[in-house]
């Protein structure tokens, strides 16, 4: 050890000693249970440190053995604080600029909302100032952690998890949102009708009174799945639906060319370069003229990229293509199997990929002016219903 | 101390196998290197200069020769001494006062 403990708070003091007996002054402190160190000789006398508490029983010594002391420094907390004392105004200063730190150390001075997609952040922030997280407001008059992301919790709808974070003077509010079923298309209520004459086919109701039955033959504008359910005193009208097949007749016109002009590629190609800058296209290379009668053109635009952003310069080129036409010559069967493919892919797009043709009949058929002209019938299942809205005539 | 009271002291201590320092007020001194010194039990400082420190002892004094000495503290019985030592003397007290 080789000072006391905390001498610097107890305060202490640098003593220069001078006189003829020094070693006897030294024994006379160590009797009187001061302690001293840090003790050197020097040519005048001695140097040493003592705590402040014993300086003063350190005087009747001094005159026992005959010496003089010169003070050479004061150390320690007393010293500073008598210093400090003297110019009170700086020592105010010092203390106000520590109190007005960790004052606004104790403030919120940012709330961040994360993680929010459907929520707005203002309505999470009003939730927040509700439960006393604000900008300026102390942070000692927050709740803790976990019960304000309860409380917020419970104030947002449509929310699963709310965490409260608080870093220093910064709140965060991490939202986990709900997911949502999806919301379902509100509808009126409804009859299903049919759209075509037809005989059914299929019928299946999801929801409502099926008024036809299979092998039923249903007219234009029939109600086929009712939206009125019920008896007569107990009536509810509900949206109806549901799926019916029937089986309708379309009757086809169909001319089919028997010359047929093609255009292919030949695979002769010229590629052209360009450097592109702003609005600005320099040609590099493929230099000259065109040297195909018939072409095609094809241009690829490759700008450069810096992550997301398209930068203003890059690459372009130009691809031209030699065509050339072709004629073909059907045969009639062949031109009749084009007519008939046709003719099937006009019905699955108009009234739905899940139709079944069940049967087709060539009513008619000739060849005339270099074409083959037809009239098919095509027994097709498919889809018949249409949506009615029930109005209730109350006038009548 | 009686002469009787003497000889069985160093009878007792040279049958219990005590430790000598603990019973015939003798210092204990302990060196670490030349530039550390505890001096325990010494009877006060008699003369204190950087080139030299001189205890007294119980019997005898103890004279401390080298450069910048410091005492690091004195607590006590107990002296602490820092610098660069190079003599250690011992004399008894028939030699010297």
């Amino acid at each position: 050890m080789k000072e006391p403990p905390l001498s610097w708070l107890r305060g202490a003091v640098a003593l220069h000693i001078s006189g003829d007996r020094t070693e006897g002054l030294i024994n006379a402190v160590t009797e009187a249970g001061i302690v001293i160190w840090n003790v050197k000789a020097t040519e005048s006398g001695v140097s040493l440190r003592l705590l402040l508490n014993d300086f003063y029983a350190l005087r009747p010594l001094l005159k026992q053995t005959g010496c003089r002391m010169h003070i050479t420094g004061r150390i320690g907390l007393p010293f500073v604080a008598a210093r400090l004392w003297k110019r009170s105004f700086f020592a105010a200063g010092l203390l106000l600029f520590g109190i007005v730190l960790v004052l606004l150390c104790s403030l919120v001075w940012t709330v961040r909302v994360e993680g929010n997609n459907r929520l707005a952040s203002e309505d999470v922030l009003d939730a927040a100032r509700q439960e006393g997280i604000y900008p300026y407001q102390w942070i000692w008059r927050m709740d803790s952690p976990d019960k304000l992301s309860k409380h917020l919790a419970a104030r947002l709808p449509g929310v699963s998890w709310v965490g409260v974070e608080r870093n220093g003077t910064a709140v965060k509010i991490q939202i986990v949102e709900a997911a949502l079923p999806e919301a379902k298309p509100l509808n009126s209520p409804r009859h299903l009708i049919s759209r075509t004459d037809a005989v059914i086919s299929d019928i299946y109701a999801e929801q409502g009174r099926p008024v036809v039955q299979r092998n039923a033959r249903v007219k234009k504008g029939d109600i086929l799945i009712s939206g009125i359910i019920g008896d007569e005193a107990n009536m509810q009208a509900v949206v109806a639906k549901g799926e019916v097949k029937g089986l309708v007749w379309h009757e086809y016109n169909i001319e089919v060319p028997l010359q047929k002009k093609n255009t292919v590629y030949t695979g002769e190609r010229k590629d052209r370069s360009f450097l592109v800058l702003g609005n600005w296209a320099v040609q590099l290379w493929g230099y000259g003229k065109s040297p195909f009668e018939e072409s095609r053109t094809l241009t690829e635009l490759d700008p450069l990229t810096w992550r997301d952003t398209r930068l203003p310069f890059g690459w372009m080129t130009e691809k031209e293509m030699e065509v050339r036409e072709t004629e073909e010559t059907l045969t009639p069967q062949a031109a009749k199997q084009e007519g008939l493919a046709r003719a099937e892919a006009d019905i699955a797009t108009r009234y739905g990929s899940d139709s079944v043709i069940k049967s087709q009949k060539i009513l008619h058929e000739k060849k005339e002016n270099g074409k083959v002209y037809m009239k098919v019938l095509f027994e097709v299942e498919e889809r018949i219903t249409e949506e009615l809205p029930i109005v209730y005539n109350r006038g009548e | 101390m009686t002469r009787i009271g003497r000889s069985l002291r160093g009878w007792t201590n040279g049958m219990l196998d005590l430790p000598q320092d603990l019973l015939s007020d003798m210092p204990r001194i302990t060196l670490i290197g030349n530039k550390e010194m505890v001096i325990e039990n010494h009877k006060g400082v008699l003369n204190f200069s950087p080139g030299q420190l001189t205890l007294k002892l119980a019997k005898g004094s103890l004279e401390i020769a080298g450069e910048g000495l410091v005492i690091t503290s004195i607590l006590g019985r107990e002296l602490a001494v820092e610098g660069v030592i190079g003599e250690i003397r011992y004399k008894e007290s028939g030699e010297n006062r």
